[in-house]
């Protein structure tokens, strides 16, 4: 009788203990967003990467951490993420960079992903898209569109990063047309549609045909098909909004990156880098295009998009000068990316200052 | 509308309703946020053992729940000696950005001076800088009779567009590519906190704050004075007090308080001056001062609560995977049964007879 | 080319200033009769996402004006009831509301971020509309704007020339006088707070129903706690209250058109005038006592407790 039993129970405990052994465990990941999920622009975009990042590892459990300040409340949730066992940790915006080194300093046994940052350790790493290259591509429909010769331009906050954007984007307009002038407004908020509206609106009144933008909501896309004008959004896909009238949007599409850095995490392969990734790799991109846009114009970005994947051209590649006419970049020099990340002047044919 | 209940005021309200009539307003509070949980596919109970742990179940939690206690302490503190004189100061959160600003300037302006020296300073300079926001509704007040609810809160509108327009404007740091925030203070401007964690001198403060103002109301003549004031003005103007000069010492003493807040921010928690230094603090500390019933100690209790509640929020997003929406309307749902109990310590339901 | 712009600026005014507005008079109503009700920020999100929920699914933006200013009723009920019926403090109540409408529009809009909804086009108001100049300021908006216009006279018709309006006014400035002749306080309070609350929904719905048709996490970016300012830069009074809407509408407006024909603007220092003029507006009212009552109130924000 009692052989029987201690077969049993140890039939039992061997089995439960075997798959418990037998099990692997969810790599867990956490985001925190600076912004809401539901600003439709930034945060949306990156939490759309932790949903792909989900789908496609399903062995990956996500947590998500919205409207975190960047200041002494990020540190508490960075930490609070190591301390419950994310493995990889994402901090979706510049503001978080000396918080997270603070943090990825205490917990060296997880990965740190800083997006837009510019300051590593052993475990933290840096990522950003080259989102300047999809701003280009949407320059040339714009400029290509605009038959008043002027484009407005509605624009957040006066960072490097959005008046790298923004020169990006009047590149392309000029690439195809020199002579117009693109007119830029800020409106010193990451998203306030109804401030954004009506930034549009001005732009509009002062005879813009095209109103492209830089701020988190679609907003300036629709008031501009209200008043008979195309659209260029940000961000994320603008056309439900603008369903005429819109042209195309940059878009970010994170979802890619995610997953290849989280499958490193998991192989024991990755490294801390610093990552720009260029369009070519997908994380930055156009959405399809509205009904308005020829296939000629179509053809003409899909032609540059892959001069860009190629190398064969780039965006800030010389000559190129500021407003003021002075010459920044010298005809045949490729701009180190420092010079790109610092970036605070306007090149020509902008209208409109970077406040300072 | 002739209900059949009454209130009537309790002639001696029982102080041991004083504290479970919270206790029991919290619970009402939970509940009602357990229905929220429910709502959302969330276990409440698991819910909120998630919270408590997170902001009490761990040295770090706990360490964490005292620095956002810490804030709130002070300015509740601050708004709460305002309110005993009966002076409704709803500008402690410019009063505090005033203290961050006036303070990072000190910092930023001599930094070659040894912390020893350069961190009194800061202080001081920020308590001033509070001081003088304050000063300006309480002025506006005894001179004019202009309604100082209304003058403290666009004060804070002002403050806070002030702080932005430095710190994205002349004090805007070369090195932080372009993003709003003042440069970093240095290592001798920072406030010494505990090892291990970021508990920092401000909580000390506050609590040489809170003993400090006990003993000012009960032991002196301007207590005295603040405690009739706020009780009966008309009273205090019989006696013969200077409720001009009460008003304005008590209001430099209240932005001064919130203001150091301000400077602990800074100097003993985030490091920088920037845009958003403050999720609202200075109107989280009228709750705070007004769940302590305006009592110093009481402030502290109710502080590291508050904070806790707010610390604990987190783990409803770590945790619980619930959006952050959730733990804003839980907040709300505990701030509006804690408000609605209230009034049962002063006041009690009575049946009226049938006539 | 700048002077063009001024009617066009103005026709901005208008636009920027109605959200603002319709918050105000609603605020306005209720410290009249002596109750803050500082929840207006919560209670306008509440009544954008309300209205544009109802909008879309019904596909008729009229019916989502009318939730709005439901919810925006429903709501301000809590503040009434905690500081009307139950005495308690109404600073922390409203803060409290503001939270907690902050938090309810966030939840429950979660599924309503990136999907359009029909909402109101401009309607050009017959005749009026083709005034030169003034035509295209003024009626040639959404309809929202025209309720707006017709609530400033309404209002001050209301509290200045009408009983109703004599007895909020008495309310709010003696209550205990007022109690005494038989005018009952909480009755007079409650339908001002709810009031109140109609007018902050309604001023939401227009954020996302006619301003834009979209809804956006946290869209009122603060209007609701303009609007407060608007009620004291106003004096009480609903006609300078629209005035001071429309010339903070009008700032804003500027100061994007300054822009967007190149002209450089300091803009922190330009946003801050609102609320300076708001206390150099208190100020002079106050210091000028020969011209009578400064406008606040008198039992704002105090609990009126009978037997007291």
């Amino acid at each position: 009788m009692a052989k029987w039993l201690a077969v049993m129970v140890i039939t039992l405990l061997t089995s439960v203990l075997g798959a418990a052994g037998g099990t692997p465990e969810a790599l867990k990941v956490g985001f925190i967003y600076v912004g809401p999920v539901g600003d439709y622009g930034w945060s949306y975009a990156h939490d759309q990467g932790r949903k792909y990042l989900e789908t496609t590892l399903p062995d990956v459990q996500t947590t998500y951490v919205e409207s975190v300040p960047e200041g002494a409340d990020a540190e508490r949730v960075l930490t609070q993420l190591a301390r419950s066992g994310h493995k990889v940790i994402v901090a979706t915006s510049y503001g978080y960079m000396d918080t997270m080194l603070k943090v990825a300093e205490r917990f060296p046994d997880v990965v740190f992903l800083h997006c837009s940052g510019h300051k590593r350790r052993a475990n933290m790493g840096t990522y950003f898209g080259r989102m300047y290259q999809a701003s280009y591509l949407t320059g040339l429909v714009a400029g290509t569109m605009t038959q008043k010769k002027r484009i407005g331009y509605v624009a957040p906050i006066p960072i490097p990063e959005v008046i790298r954007i923004t020169n990006a984007f009047v590149l392309g307009v000029r690439a195809v047309n020199p002579e117009v002038n693109v007119h830029v407004v800020w409106t010193n908020a990451w998203y306030d549609p109804a401030t954004e509206s009506e930034a549009a609106n001005s732009l509009l009144d002062i005879g813009a045909d095209v109103i492209a933008t830089q701020s988190d909501s679609p907003a300036p896309v629709q008031t501009a098909e209200r008043r008979g004008a195309y659209g260029v959004g940000f961000n994320a896909d603008a056309s439900k909004f603008a369903p005429e009238k819109h042209l195309t949007s940059a878009i970010w599409n994170w979802g890619p990156y995610y997953a290849a850095a989280v499958k490193q995490v998991r192989a024991g392969t990755w490294k801390s880098t610093d990552e720009w990734w260029p369009i070519g790799t997908g994380i930055v991109g156009l959405s399809p295009f509205g009904p308005v846009v020829v296939d000629t114009l179509k053809n003409l970005v899909e032609q540059r998009k892959q001069d860009l994947i190629a190398g064969r051209f780039d965006v800030f590649w010389g000559p190129i000068k500021d407003q003021s006419g002075k010459l920044r970049i010298a005809a045949g020099e490729k701009p180190a990316d420092e010079m790109l990340l610092g970036m605070n002047w306007f090149v020509e044919s902008v209208v409109g200052t970077v406040p300072k | 509308m002739n209900w059949p209940v009454a209130l009537e005021k309790r002639s001696d309200p029982s102080p041991r309703l004083r504290y479970v009539l919270p206790a029991v307003a919290i619970g009402i509070g939970l509940l009602l946020g357990a229905m929220v949980l429910s709502f959302m596919g969330a276990h409440p109970g698991e819910a909120y053992q998630e919270m408590a742990r997170g902001a009490f179940g761990s040295v770090y939690g706990l360490s964490e729940t005292l620095v956002k206690a810490t804030p709130l302490l002070l300015a509740g503190l601050g708004v709460g000696v305002a309110f005993r004189a009966g002076f409704w100061n709803i500008g402690a959160e410019g009063q505090l950005y005033m203290g961050a600003m006036a303070g990072t300037w000190m910092a930023l302006t001599y930094p070659g001076l040894p912390a020893p020296l350069l961190q009194p300073l800061m202080i001081v300079t920020g308590c001033m800088a509070g001081a003088f926001w304050g000063l300006i509704p309480a002025v506006l007040r005894t001179r004019w009779c202009v309604n100082e609810i209304i003058t403290t809160l666009m004060g804070n509108y002002i403050a806070i567009l002030w702080v932005d327009f430095l710190v994205y404007g002349p004090w805007k740091d070369p090195r932080a590519f372009g993003f709003p925030f003042a440069p970093p203070l240095l290592q001798t401007a920072r406030l010494p906190s505990m090892p291990g964690n970021r508990v920092h001198l401000g909580l000390l403060l506050g609590l040489l704050a809170a003993t400090g103002l006990t003993m000012l109301l009960k032991h002196t003549r301007l207590g005295y004075e603040i405690r009739i004031i706020g009780l009966s003005p008309g009273a205090a103007r019989y006696a013969g007090m200077n409720l001009t000069r009460t008003t304005l010492l008590v209001m430099a003493l209240s932005g001064g308080l919130a203001a150091l807040a301000g400077v602990c921010e800074v100097a003993g928690v985030q490091g920088q001056l920037k845009h958003g230094l403050s999720p609202g603090y200075g109107y989280t500390a009228i709750i705070v001062a007004w769940l302590a019933r305006l009592d110093p100690w009481a402030t502290i209790v109710v502080s590291v609560l508050l904070g806790g509640l707010l610390v604990g929020s987190d783990m409803l997003q770590i945790a619980m995977n619930l959006p952050v929406a959730v733990a804003y309307m839980l907040q709300g749902l505990i701030l509006f049964s804690v408000l609605a109990v209230e009034f049962l310590v002063g006041y009690r339901l009575v049946w009226k007879d049938a006539r | 080319m700048e002077l063009s712009l001024v009617p066009l600026l103005l026709e901005a005014a208008v636009r920027a200033g109605t959200p603002i507005l319709l918050v105000a008079l609603g605020e306005l109503l209720a410290e009249r009769a002596g109750i803050l009700n500082l929840g207006v920020e919560g209670m306008m999100l509440v009544g954008a996402l309300t209205g544009f929920i109802v909008s879309q699914q019904s596909g008729e933006p009229w019916i989502g004006v009318l939730a709005a200013a439901m919810a925006g009723v429903m709501l301000s009920c809590v503040h009434a009831f905690l500081s009307i019926s139950l005495h308690a403090n109404q600073v922390g109540s409203g803060l409290a509301l503001t939270i907690f409408g902050t938090g309810l529009s966030g939840l429950l809009g979660k599924s309503f971020v990136g999907v359009p909804a029909k909402g109101f086009a401009p309607i050009a108001v017959p005749w009026l509309a083709d005034v030169p100049l003034l035509g295209r300021m003024f009626f040639q908006h959404d309809p929202l704007v025209y309720v707006a216009y017709l609530l400033v006279p309404g209002l001050w018709v209301l509290l200045y020339r009408t009983r109703p309006g004599l007895k909020v006014r008495a309310v709010g400035e003696q209550p205990r006088s007022a109690d005494a002749l038989g005018i009952s306080v909480v009755v007079v309070r409650y339908s001002c707070v709810l009031a109140g609350g109609s007018a902050a929904g309604l001023g939401g719905a227009y954020l996302s129903l006619a301003y834009t048709q979209m809804w956006v996490d946290n869209m009122t970016a603060g209007r609701g706690w303009i609007a407060l300012a608007m009620v004291i830069f106003g004096g009480w009074n609903p006609v300078r209250t629209a005035l001071g809407a429309y010339l903070f509408g009008g700032v804003q407006a500027l100061q994007l058109r300054l822009q967007a024909i190149g002209v450089t603007v300091p803009t922190y220092l330009l946003m801050m005038t609102p609320y300076a003029f708001t206390i150099l507006a208190l100020i002079i009212a106050s210091a000028s006592r020969a011209r009578g009552h400064v406008g606040t109130p008198t039992a704002l924000g105090r609990a009126y407790i009978r037997g007291e």
